[in-house]
């Protein structure tokens, strides 16, 4: 199922070998979050991980980032230990929530992640530059954030992800706050900006069309404890516009993915009229 | 904002007309001797000794601080305020140094916030004229390197020692109050908390941070008035209300010369923290769009 055409961990982007992570442990508090889940995500591939709220999806993407550790199990990303990638920047990271910093203008936002790696002033501006180009906001760039509309920093947070060119971009239901148009127009561009940079994506959301659209491959995850259940193949080719989401093949993938979600909800039923 | 600023002074001076108009009015009606109420002197008295016009006190801006002659009182009593100034903005500077500094350590270590923050809500409740003349006898017995400590210093830490309080609450607050998700941005990028203090924790915490400085401002001012009066420590703008207050029974409108000086000299400390502020805040969200 996965498409592991090349041998060696090394080489894949992402490599999730049995983790578990347990919150509050031996607690009365304690949440499994996530049970002996195996992912293997090769590079330039966008994976999206889709499921009920409560499925650990969000817990597994700040696994990749090490933001929190495994309780066991290990991630690679880049072929070395998710903490060294992330010393190393190998990923850029967005949220819900756009999260720019209001003191900051628009192309200083951009360079925040160089300047802490401390790339000097004329080169991290050029490159801020750069980036606001690619996200199509290259006139903003003295503006402050508050004074953009929500896709708009949107777009700009994106920018910040990909400023230090990462190999890796995690995003967490990027576009969940913003309306079905900005929406839309913003999945179109993400594509292309990840076709362009050759960046591997994963990427959390609660939208079957949306996980259909962008994605290879859609990872289907269950709650209570977490856990992969299905892997569904978009087979949409590379080059997706507007067309696609009228194509019969993009309604088969999204009846693919209810399906697999579904299958999950039923089993939810049944345990609960078992408990009974 | 110019218009804005326009309103204001206009407010401002409407505010004082309509407290010396109350000044006025209470004084035509009010009784001469004073009075009681519920058996406790309570109405004060009216006459011109304990009330003067304000037309008075402001005549007596433009006379000489002794009957003998020399330069108006309004300018002695400007050469006491700045005096006072000077020693208020040391404090202020102190203090907000103070405060910033502990702010940190506390946000930093959670123990130190929960060793230090008791200690430094009870140090407010010790009064600051029991402790005037304890650190104004520093003066004589502390030399750090060769340098004798001078009273003034001592001064300057009792006003730090108000000052501190609400900048040390308030930038805690401010540095605590950064998002979560900015933290956890800061933290993919694998900042080390000084990156993070400074790149974050700080422009998160100045809307916090300019309050307090506002009211630490009147807290010095106050801390070097009232150490000036508890030390009786000469040149500034405390020593001249006491001792106009002593001749207050032949020369009754003097003492508000000192008293507009110290408001005056409040104020304008006042204004330098607001010029901080509209300096820091320039470039934030306005409040009407928020």
């Amino acid at each position: 199922m996965t498409p592991n055409k090349i041998l060696g961990a090394s080489m894949n982007a992402v490599v999730i070998n049995k983790v578990t992570k347990v919150f509050n442990p031996d607690k009365p508090n304690q949440v499994d979050a996530l049970l002996d889940v195996d992912l293997t995500i090769a590079p330039g591939e966008f994976v999206s991980l889709i499921g009920p709220s409560g499925c650990g999806k969000s817990t597994l993407l700040r696994l990749i980032a090490s933001l929190i550790g495994p309780t066991a199990g290990d991630v690679l990303v880049n072929g070395k230990s998710a903490a060294q990638a992330r010393l190393d920047q190998d990923y850029g990271m967005a949220f819900q929530q756009a999260g720019l910093f209001d003191w900051r203008s628009v192309v200083k936002n951009i360079e925040l992640p160089l300047e802490l790696k401390g790339w000097d002033k004329a080169k991290r501006r050029a490159r801020a530059h750069e980036m606001l180009a690619l996200v199509k906001l290259p006139e903003f760039a003295g503006h402050m954030p508050w004074q953009l509309s929500g896709g708009m920093q949107q777009r700009v947070a994106i920018a910040r992800a990909l400023a230090s060119h990462p190999p890796l971009l995690l995003m967490d239901e990027p576009f969940g706050a913003l309306d079905e148009m900005t929406r839309e127009h913003m999945q179109a561009e993400l594509l292309q900006i990840c076709a362009a940079s050759n960046t591997t994506v994963v990427f959390v959301t609660h939208s079957i069309p949306e996980a259909a659209y962008l994605s290879d491959r859609v990872v289907v995850m269950s709650p209570r404890p977490g856990q992969i259940t299905e892997i569904v193949d978009v087979d949409l080719g590379s080059d997706r516009d507007e067309g696609t989401r009228e194509a019969d093949a993009f309604y088969d993938s999204i009846t693919a993915i209810r399906e697999a979600l579904r299958g999950i909800e039923h089993a939810e039923i049944r345990g609960g009229v078992d408990d009974r | 904002m110019i218009r804005r600023a326009a309103r204001r002074t206009i407010l401002f001076c409407l505010a004082l007309l309509l407290v010396a108009g109350a000044w006025e009015l209470y004084k035509l009606v009010g009784p001469e001797g004073g009075g009681s109420l519920f058996g406790t002197r309570m109405i004060p008295k009216t006459s011109d000794r304990a009330m003067p016009h304000i037309w008075d006190m402001v005549q007596r801006l433009g006379e000489p601080e002794n009957r003998g002659g020399g330069d108006p009182i309004w300018v002695t009593v400007g050469g006491y305020a700045w005096y006072t100034f000077r020693l208020s903005l040391v404090g202020l500077v102190l203090g907000v140094a103070v405060g910033i500094g502990l702010a940190v350590l506390m946000a930093r270590f959670k123990f130190a916030e929960r060793g230090l923050l008791p200690w430094i809500i009870m140090s407010q409740t010790v009064p600051l004229i029991a402790l005037a003349p304890q650190v104004v006898s520093w003066s004589g017995r502390i030399s750090i390197f060769g340098w004798e400590w001078p009273r003034w210093a001592s001064v300057c830490v009792l006003a730090a020692f108000l000052a501190f309080f609400p900048v040390a609450v308030g930038t805690l607050r401010g540095l605590k109050s950064a998002p979560a998700a900015a933290l956890e941005l800061m933290d993919s990028y694998a900042a080390s908390w000084t990156k993070t203090l400074f790149k974050l924790r700080f422009p998160a915490a100045v809307p916090h941070i300019v309050p307090s400085l506002k009211l630490a401002a009147t807290l010095s001012v106050v801390g070097v008035v009232v150490a000036e009066i508890s030390t009786g420590i000469r040149g500034g703008i405390g020593r001249a209300v006491l001792s106009y207050q002593q001749a207050s029974t032949g020369d009754p409108t003097k003492v508000y010369a000192a008293v507009l000086g110290a408001a005056a000299l409040g104020l304008l400390l006042f204004g330098l923290v607001v010029l901080i502020d509209v300096l820091l805040m320039r470039n934030r969200p306005q409040e009407v769009s928020a």
